[in-house]
């Protein structure tokens, strides 16, 4: 991902975990997908939750969520483990401005219907 | 009775005449010894050293380096850590990238973090009302918000007086004596585990060291020299470099390092860092013991053994073996038998073993001659899935003031444990993969697949990753994967990196990238900070 300079700018000053801004995603049109995790990185400066998505066509995508830093989810009770290759999940975010199969989460809700709380920064 | 409105705790007296000369005219001494501030503070010898320089930068303190250099070892011995203060926090000093996971609050991490570690500030500690005085005025210097919180949690988490502290005070006129001949093992990402010795002279102003390091994978040797002090009796701080000039290729083993060591409280042993590069991304994992009179069993050569599986060849490396082995000498634990002993010397033992099919999985001890290397070896029966070693990193594009900040990638497998969840505590480490059993690959974020990515750089195939030359003047996140080779279902690792710019200039201020964050380093028209 290429990020602004201004963005560089204004959000890479500090910690690598507060590392880009909102502007590669279209924040007007939250949209929602369930699917299976492939797999999920705790690390900063963005957790990342890889999903597999089953189009209306029955054509399977794997997305990507970004989440804020690992440090940010630590205290709030996320760990390494917290979701699971395997897991089904329901995301909830804004897409990729690009068109590229990447959000930026907002809600991340597990199968038994637990919400795993990701307010924080970017 | 203590003064300068510290009256809660008592002080640690300064009775260093250099420090009473140089620092009375600001720092108040009372008739119990104690000086302003000072004496109600305590951290590392990077702690001092910050503290001198600004003392020297901002408030004209005039010293020489000698006095200067003489100041830090005085405070770091009486005003300084225990051995178990600092071995928490010494990844900061080690120049280590660590996931700070601990940092109980939003506005703490907000407050601290945005300019240095966290560790950084529990490098400190402090009376709570130093604490106070030190949130209020580091608010006031960095333009931060400073709370009730912050000042409770550090008196809290880092008091002037702790058992360590008290327990070490009263040990450090035991002064024992590092000199003499160690045995050492190190690794390298991505080079693998070394062995060897370093002798410790004393001389004039700390030791002179001279090591020999030889690579478990290749044999090849490495020799080196330095320097160090120790401060406060467990704080080591050195310079080394190696027997020939270091080459223009970078992570050339013969750069000039700094050192730091850990010495633990018996000064039976040592361990550290020892990091040389633009961003200390290059360096030594250090672990020093004594030299014993008895058999000494240092490292395997193998991290693990798969079950079921013949003929191992294990090397056991050390010191003192002597000169007739059998079998018998050695213990794996159960469920390991060893075959033959394939070849002996002085230093190493050459081990045929077996590993039964039901023997159980877990990390385990090794011991020749009633030496152990404790959880040396994994047992294993499956790789469930590998993980990229950093997971997260920081790489950076050169220019005109900054050299290119590199990256050396490990593949490392793991087994799930006991509780059946992958990425949980109890998973079996089975040490990193060969180079020829992993390919390294790179995906720019919301590039399209297969896009090349030589514009950001290259990751090579034993997983050193080099920016571009050219630098594209933004930053780029990219994902450096680790494929397996040979699996019909190969697995697969991500290491997430963002290969940046190394400064910019916004809002009149000036920002460098530092280890692993960005760092406002004062107005850009003014000296750094």
């Amino acid at each position: 991902m290429k990020t602004s300079f201004l963005f560089l700018l204004l959000l890479f000053a500090g910690h690598a975990a507060a590392h880009h801004g909102l502007a590669a995603f279209d924040t007007t049109a939250p949209v929602t997908f369930h699917g299976t995790v492939t797999d999920f990185h705790f690390v900063n400066p963005h957790c990342v939750v890889e999903f597999d998505v089953k189009d209306d066509k029955g054509e399977v995508r794997n997305w990507k969520a970004e989440l804020t830093s690992a440090n940010h989810l630590a205290p709030k009770g996320w760990t390494e483990s917290s979701v699971q290759a395997g897991d089904q999940i329901t995301i909830s975010g804004f897409r990729a401005k690009n068109g590229a199969a990447s959000l930026w989460a907002t809600k991340v809700v597990l199968a038994n219907g637990e919400e795993l709380k990701i307010n924080g920064g970017n | 009775m203590a003064a300068f409105g510290q009256a809660h705790e008592e002080g640690i007296p300064v009775t260093d005449p250099l420090i009473i000369a140089k620092c009375t005219s600001c720092h108040a001494r009372d008739e119990h010894g104690n000086m302003q501030r000072i004496s109600w503070e305590r951290t590392t010898p990077e702690g001092w050293q910050e503290v001198l320089k600004r003392m020297i930068l901002a408030n004209g303190v005039a010293v020489t380096p000698p006095e200067a250099r003489s100041i830090v070892a005085y405070l770091s011995a009486t005003h300084g850590l225990a051995p178990e203060e600092a071995k928490p926090v010494l990844y900061d000093a080690e120049r280590r990238i660590h996931q700070e996971t601990n940092i109980p609050a939003e506005n703490l991490r907000n407050a601290c973090t945005t300019c240095h570690s966290f560790a950084h500030a529990l490098s400190w500690r402090r009376s709570a009302e130093d604490w106070k005085q030190f949130v209020e005025t580091h608010a006031a210097r960095y333009n931060i918000t400073g709370s009730e919180e912050a000042i409770t949690f550090l008196a809290k988490s880092a008091p002037l007086h702790t058992p360590e502290w008290d327990a070490w005070s009263a040990r450090k006129a035991d002064t024992r004596d590092l000199t003499g001949r160690w045995l050492l093992t190190a690794s390298i990402p991505g080079r693998g585990k070394y062995f060897g010795q370093i002798q410790i002279d004393r001389a004039t102003d700390g030791f002179n060291t001279s090591v020999l390091l030889t690579s478990v994978n290749d044999g090849f040797g490495i020799l080196r020299a330095g320097r160090g002090v120790v401060y406060g009796n467990s704080a080591w701080r050195g310079r080394s470099k190696g027997g020939e000039p270091a080459g223009s290729a970078p992570g050339d083993l013969n750069s000039e390092a700094r050192e730091v060591l850990w010495i633990a409280p018996d000064h039976s042993e040592a361990q550290g860092r020892w990091f040389w590069g633009q961003y200390q991304e290059f360096g030594f994992d250090v672990k020093l013991r004594r030299v014993s009179t008895d058999p000494t069993l240092l490292l395997l050569d193998r991290s693990s053994l798969k079950t079921g599986s013949e003929a191992n060849r294990v090397r056991l490396i050390g010191d003192k073996f002597p000169a007739h082995v059998t079998p018998a000498d050695l213990d794996f634990g159960p469920g390991i038998t060893v075959g033959r002993i394939v070849s002996n010397t002085k230093t190493e033992v050459v081990a045929e073993v077996d590993v039964a099919s039901d023997a159980s999985l877990g990390k385990r001890d090794v011991s020749i001659f009633g030496s152990v290397a404790k959880g040396s070896l994994a047992i294993y029966d499956r790789v469930d899935y590998i993980k990229v070693t950093p997971e997260s990193a920081l790489a950076s594009f050169a220019d005109q003031t900054h050299a290119l900040g590199y990256q050396q990638f490990e593949a490392v497998g793991y087994q799930r444990g006991p509780d059946g969840k992958l990425h949980t505590a109890d998973d079996l480490d089975l040490g990193p993969l060969p180079h020829d059993d992993v390919t390294w690959s790179m995906e720019v974020f919301y590039e399209a697949e297969n896009h090349s990515t030589d514009f950001v750089g290259k990751v090579s195939p034993t997983g050193f990753f080099t920016p571009a030359a050219h630098s594209p003047g933004t930053n780029y996140d990219v994902w450096v994967i680790a494929t397996t080779r040979n699996d019909k279902k190969p697995l697969v690792g991500k290491s997430y990196v963002v290969v940046t710019v190394p400064s910019y200039t916004f809002l009149g201020h000036r920002y460098v990238r530092d280890l692993d964050r960005w760092i406002d380093d004062g107005k850009a028209d003014g000296p750094a900070q």
